[in-house]
């Protein structure tokens, strides 16, 4: 019996360690295998609003991968237009943490953003796909 | 056979006779998720106008009431006639029933009105301005508007005396920064003509900078003047709310608050017509920058649209950045991010609906008379002159475009502005 108490310890701790400061409102898995978890200012997300996202980006083994380059791009594939806005990221605030800024999304339908990220010279991207 | 062929082709005749004649039926009732957009569109879900923190005073009681008289002053003109109130005048929503302002001379756009404005993040169709108090020291300027050069806006600050009263409680003692104002020339303008031009430059830098902030300061005041045009709860609002309230499977009907081709109006506007895509939130406006194909008058270039604007924006002195502005950089996240495109070429600003029934001629140019005329314009979707047209061919039939024109005729409504600011102090 007290064997298993480490487990259900864990359990609980789950759901309240990753409470809504630290849920991300999008996982990713990067073409390269790495995980990018994006955390919006703005949650839930809505129209006409500018506000900026916090990206999360390490290894499958959640080892914080520091000194990317990350430029982000997209629009409305429906729509035949990209952002109206040229989102930024602007610094690095924790290992592996980045401050995307910048974000508008001024029309409600299907989003597509990219991340075109460098690490140590070596390219990986992931794409993001969303409803507004 | 032939009674056949006669058979089916009056049957075909009538059923398309009945088409025309006999309206769809309405929706019973109302997704929730339509009635979740519906909701979003109403006037109670619209917040306070966001903060300007590049005008410290735009919620200043005082700067409202001093950026009222400049609003309505003539003297803030070349010719002594003109103030902002010729063009944006509040009988027609602060818009001028014109195709083309005319000012001193004959502007290049259509008149904007100005209600519920203070909500959007650029100003002028190609958001050649990041707020309203940089908006709003443009026309002052411009020879065809109001024509004045600074000297004169700053000279009449300082000499009349309620204007000085005012200027000093809000921004310090102007006699202090401009010890003698009758040194500076009415004409002096860095925009203006070669004269302007000259008369600017052989002022002192110190004077310079002392007139550059006297002058930003005038036009923070007209916006917090500005900030006080409010749009009104109209019939729609009630009907939105109504759906709000109860929510996924609104009944569409909801007491009869709104006409059977209004609710057919609604359906469409926020369904099959795609208008909700740009004219969205409770303004109807996205306050972004699109191009919809809109033809330039005859003879003309089409205009740059945005793609110019954010350039024009960005060089501006008296942006979100500069040196007369109250915020941080930080605080600028519109004008740093903003978008810089060709995509943008040909592209001008969403216009809110509410009272578009009650501010004709319509789009940048003026060109389209009626909103009849408008919907047929989007119904069609023409080749762009410039760039391409984001809207597509929506090929609805004369009826559904008259039930959208019927929809819009909810949104009237009078603005929720005190008597006090629709006439001259």
């Amino acid at each position: 019996m007290l064997r298993h108490f480490p487990i259900a310890l864990v359990l609980w701790a789950a759901p309240l360690s990753a409470g809504a400061a630290d849920e991300p409102d999008f996982s990713l898995v990067t073409a390269g295998g790495n995980l990018l978890q994006i955390h919006s200012e703005l949650s839930p997300l809505a129209i006409n609003r500018m506000h900026g996202w916090r990206l999360r980006l390490t290894t499958a083994g959640n080892i914080p991968l520091t000194g990317a380059s990350i430029r982000v791009a997209g629009g409305m594939p429906d729509h035949d237009h990209g952002l109206p806005t040229e989102p930024e990221v602007t610094g690095e605030s924790e290992p592996g943490v980045y401050r995307l800024e910048g974000l508008r999304f001024h029309m409600p339908g299907r989003w597509l953003l990219t991340f075109d990220i460098a690490i140590d010279g070596v390219a990986d991207n992931a794409s993001l796909e969303f409803e507004l | 056979m032939n009674k056949s062929i006669l058979l089916i082709g009056s049957l075909a005749a009538t059923a398309g006779l009945a088409a025309l004649l006999v309206p769809p039926p309405l929706p019973e009732r109302w997704s929730g998720s339509e009635a979740a957009l519906i909701a979003s569109l109403s006037l109670s879900a619209l917040p306070p106008a966001p903060a300007d923190p590049g005008n410290a005073v735009a919620d200043d009681g005082i700067a409202a009431e001093l950026g009222h008289r400049l609003f309505f002053d003539p003297r803030l003109s070349s010719n002594g006639a003109v103030s902002c109130a010729s063009c944006h005048r509040p009988e027609l929503d602060f818009s001028d029933g014109l195709p083309i302002a005319v000012g001193v001379g004959v502007g290049q756009r259509h008149t904007p009105g100005l209600i519920g404005l203070s909500h959007s993040p650029w100003f002028y169709w190609d958001g050649r301005r990041d707020s309203q108090w940089a908006q709003a020291l443009a026309p002052l300027e411009t020879h065809f508007e109001q024509g004045a050069g600074r000297g004169a806006i700053v000279r009449l600050l300082a000499e009349d005396d309620e204007y000085r009263r005012l200027y000093s409680a809000l921004f310090g003692d102007l006699p202090e920064h401009l010890p003698d104002p009758g040194q500076i020339p009415r004409q002096a303008s860095p925009l203006g003509d070669e004269a302007a031009k000259a008369h600017w430059r052989q002022l002192d830098p110190g004077l310079r900078l002392a007139v550059n902030t006297a002058f930003a300061n005038a036009g923070k005041a007209l916006a917090a003047y500005q900030r006080k045009l409010r749009p009104g709860r109209a019939r729609f609002d009630d009907y939105a709310d109504a759906v709000g309230a109860a929510g996924p499977n609104a009944a569409a009907r909801q007491g009869e608050l709104l006409s059977r081709d209004e609710i057919a109006g609604l359906k469409l506007f926020i369904g099959e017509a795609q208008c909700v895509n740009c004219h969205n939130g409770p303004l109807f406006t996205n306050h972004d920058f699109h191009n919809t194909g809109i033809l330039a008058p005859p003879g003309r270039m089409p205009s740059m649209g945005r793609f110019d604007g954010v350039r024009e924006a960005r060089e501006n002195p008296f942006n979100c950045l500069g040196e007369f502005s109250d915020a941080d950089a930080g605080q600028c996240a519109e004008l740093r991010f903003a978008k810089d495109d060709k995509e943008l070429a040909g592209a001008h600003k969403t216009p809110g609906l509410r009272n578009a029934t009650r501010t004709a001629p319509y789009m940048h140019t003026g060109r389209m008379e009626s909103l009849a005329e408008v919907l047929r314009h989007y119904n069609e979707a023409p080749v762009a002159m410039l760039g391409h047209n984001e809207a597509k061919p929506l090929g609805l039939s004369r009826r559904e475009l008259r039930e959208l024109e019927a929809f819009l005729r909810s949104l009237e409504a009078p603005p929720a502005i005190a008597r006090q600011w629709l006439e001259p102090p």
